[in-house]
C-alpha cells in the first residue's frame, strides 16, 4: 500500500494546503470556513478557524518561506492571513474582479501570487509597501472562459493558466518594481506583463490542474475529455504529446520528479504518468493497488486512442446480459479526488511523498518510497 | 426482463458512469450565482454533447451533461391509451414528490415523461455508485409498476362490470 496515512477530517473537502514544516494542514470543509489542523500526541487537532469569506473557499495556498496563507473564495474575495503571536491576521486584497476567484497560487518567491477567476480574467497581486496592502493586477480578455488553474514557472516570471474552453495558456507576468530586470529566461525577458507567451488548444474539453516540471521545462495539463498532455519547450514551437487514458478524467497533476507525474481525478486512485529515455510519455499504473489485475496493462501515447477504444468495448461486455451492481470506484478514497499537493523539504529534488484530498473529507499521505517499480522511472 | 432491456439499461449505466464528473462551479454570467448549468445554458462552453439511448421509437433516454450538473430524461413505453394515462397519472403522483427524492426534476423535459437533475451537491453528499443504480433501479421498476397498474386496472374493471351486469340476469 502507497497511502501511509489516511485521516477524515470532514465530510468533504474542497482544497488543502500544508504549512512549512508539514505539522499543521490548513483545509475548507466545503464551506466559507478555513480550519488549521496541528499533528500533536498521535492526532490531528483543530486549531484555529479561519472565518472571513461568506461563501464556499475554493482555494487555499500556505507560502514556505513567509508563512503566510492565502484563500481566495467563490465571494469574488481574497485575504492573505499573516500569523502574529498566536492569532491569524487577515488582510484584504484588493482584486477588482466580479465574479468568483476559484484558484489560487504564491510564486516561487512569494512576493506575488495568481488568483484564476469565473470572469475570465487572472489577477496577479503583489504588495505595495507605501499603501500596506495587497493590489492586483489583472490580465484581460485574453480568456474566453473561467479560469480553472494556475501554476508558476520556477522563474517568477512565466505563468500557465488552464481554462473551461479547453486551452491552456503562458503569461509573463514581470511587473516593474517588483520583479528584478533581467530576472527573466530569453523568452520572458523582454516581454511586458500580461503578453501571451503561447497558446495551446489540445483539449476539446475543459481544461484543468496545469503544473510545470521542477525545472520548467515541461508542464503538463490535463482535459475532460480523459487527455493528459504533456508540453515541452514552451515558447514559440512548442512540443506536445497527449495521452489517453482509458479511465474517468482526471482534475489535477503532481511532478513528482522531471519524469514521473502523478494525476488524480474522476477514478478516485492517483495514477503515474512516466516518461521513457526517449521522451515518450505513458500511463505505468495506478498507485492504489485493485482488484482487477488488467489496470495494470501498460499503454502508450502513439496507439493508445484506437486501444483504449477497442479495450473499453471488450470491458464494457455488451454480449454480457447481466447487469451487475456498479462496483464502487478506488481504493482509498471512496469519491472524487480534486487537490493534490507535495510534500517535500527545500531543496529536494524529488517529491517521495505527496497528499491528497477529496469531495470523501479524506487526506491521504502517499509514500513513493516502497514502489519500486516507480523508483525506477524517478 | 426482455432480452432488449439489458443491453438498453447496460448502455443508461455506463453513460451516467462517464457523465457523472461533475464540480462545483459558480456562474459565469451572474455574480455570486451557483446554478446548474444544464439548465441555464449561458454558456455554450460549459455544456457537454446530449447523448441520446434509444430501445425503439417510444422508449428512449436523453442524458444532457454540463460542467456542474447533469440531467437525465426518460420516456417510459405507451402502449395504448390506458398505458398512456397510468404514465401520466403516475409520474405526476412522482414529480409532485419531488423533494422527497432529491434528483428528481419537478417538471419533464419537453417529450419526456420524467427527468432527473443531478448537481455536484448531490454526487458531494451521495455515493456516485448508488445513484446511478437508483436510476437504473427506477427504469427498471417503472415497466413493471406500469404493467402491473394495468393488469389490477383491468381485473378491476371485469370485476365491476361483472357486478354491475349480474342484475340484468
Amino acid at each position: 500500500m502507497a497511502a501511509v496515512s489516511v485521516h477524515q477530517f470532514a465530510q468533504c473537502i474542497t482544497c488543502h494546503a500544508w504549512s512549512p514544516d508539514h505539522t499543521m494542514v490548513a483545509l475548507c470543509p466545503n464551506n466559507n470556513e478555513v480550519h488549521i489542523y496541528r499533528y500533536s500526541l498521535d492526532k490531528w487537532e483543530k486549531i484555529h478557524v479561519l472565518q472571513k469569506h461568506d461563501q464556499i473557499v475554493s482555494g487555499i495556498d500556505w507560502s514556505s518561506m513567509s508563512n503566510r496563507i492565502v484563500t481566495v473564495s467563490h465571494d469574488r474575495n481574497s485575504y492573505v492571513w499573516n500569523q502574529e503571536a498566536s492569532e491569524w491576521v487577515p488582510t484584504l486584497v484588493i482584486l477588482r474582479l466580479n465574479r468568483a476567484a476559484l484558484c489560487v497560487q504564491w510564486s516561487p518567491k512569494e512576493n506575488k501570487f495568481a488568483v484564476g477567476s469565473g470572469a475570465k480574467t487572472v489577477c496577479i497581486c503583489y504588495y505595495e509597501q507605501e499603501n500596506n496592502w495587497w493590489v492586483s493586477k489583472l490580465i484581460r480578455k485574453k480568456h474566453n472562459s473561467s479560469v480553472t488553474g494556475v501554476a508558476w514557472h520556477p522563474n517568477n516570471i512565466l505563468l500557465a493558466t488552464t481554462s473551461t474552453d479547453g486551452k491552456c495558456r503562458v503569461f509573463s507576468t514581470f511587473i516593474k518594481g517588483v520583479d528584478p530586470r533581467g530576472s527573466g529566461t530569453s523568452v520572458s525577458s523582454d516581454s511586458k506583463f500580461g503578453e501571451q507567451i503561447v497558446q495551446l488548444d489540445l483539449s476539446f474539453s475543459w481544461a484543468f490542474g496545469v503544473k510545470w516540471s521542477p525545472s520548467g521545462n515541461t508542464l503538463a495539463y490535463v482535459g475532460h475529455n480523459s487527455m493528459i498532455y504533456f508540453v515541452d519547450d514552451v515558447g514559440p514551437s512548442p512540443l506536445a504529446q497527449n495521452v489517453a487514458i482509458r479511465d474517468l478524467p482526471l482534475r489535477d497533476v503532481l511532478f513528482v520528479s522531471e519524469r514521473v507525474v502523478i494525476g488524480v481525478g474522476f477514478d478516485c486512485n492517483p495514477m503515474v504518468f512516466a516518461a521513457d529515455e526517449t521522451g515518450i510519455w505513458s500511463f505505468v499504473r495506478f498507485l492504489d493497488e485493485r482488484k482487477i489485475s488488467s489496470s495494470t496493462s501498460k499503454y502508450g501515447s502513439q496507439f493508445s486512442e484506437a486501444f483504449g477504444k477497442l479495450y473499453g468495448q471488450t470491458k464494457q461486455g455488451f454480449w454480457n446480459d447481466a447487469i451487475e451492481p456498479s462496483r464502487p470506484r478506488g481504493g482509498v478514497h471512496e469519491n472524487c479526488i480534486n487537490c493534490i499537493l507535495p510534500l517535500k523539504k527545500a531543496g529536494d529534488a524529488i517529491v517521495k511523498r505527496f497528499s491528497t484530498s477529496g469531495l470523501d473529507g479524506k487526506v491521504v499521505i502517499w509514500d513513493l518510497e516502497n514502489q519500486t517499480d516507480i523508483s525506477s522511472y524517478l | 426482463m426482455a432480452n432488449t432491456l439489458r443491453p438498453y439499461l447496460t448502455c443508461i449505466r455506463n453513460t451516467l458512469e462517464a457523465a457523472l464528473c461533475l464540480q462545483n462551479f459558480p456562474c459565469q454570467e451572474v455574480e455570486r450565482h451557483n446554478k446548474p448549468e444544464v439548465e441555464l445554458k449561458t454558456s455554450p462552453e460549459l455544456l457537454l454533447n446530449p447523448v441520446l439511448i434509444c430501445r425503439n421509437e417510444a422508449e428512449r433516454c436523453l442524458i444532457e451533461t454540463s460542467i456542474n450538473s447533469l440531467r437525465i430524461s426518460i420516456k417510459v413505453k405507451q402502449a395504448d391509451e390506458l398505458e398512456n394515462i397510468l404514465t401520466k397519472k403516475f409520474l405526476r403522483f412522482l414529480s409532485m414528490r419531488a423533494e422527497a427524492f432529491q434528483v428528481l426534476r419537478r417538471k419533464p423535459v419537453q417529450g419526456y415523461d420524467i427527468s432527473f437533475l443531478i448537481t455536484n451537491y448531490h454526487c458531494e453528499d451521495m455515493q456516485k455508485n448508488k445513484l446511478i443504480d437508483f436510476i437504473v433501479q427506477f427504469m427498471e421498476d417503472i415497466d413493471k409498476e406500469i404493467s402491473e397498474l394495468k393488469l389490477s386496472v383491468n381485473t378491476r374493471g371485469r370485476l365491476v362490470a361483472t357486478e354491475f351486469l349480474k342484475q340484468f340476469i
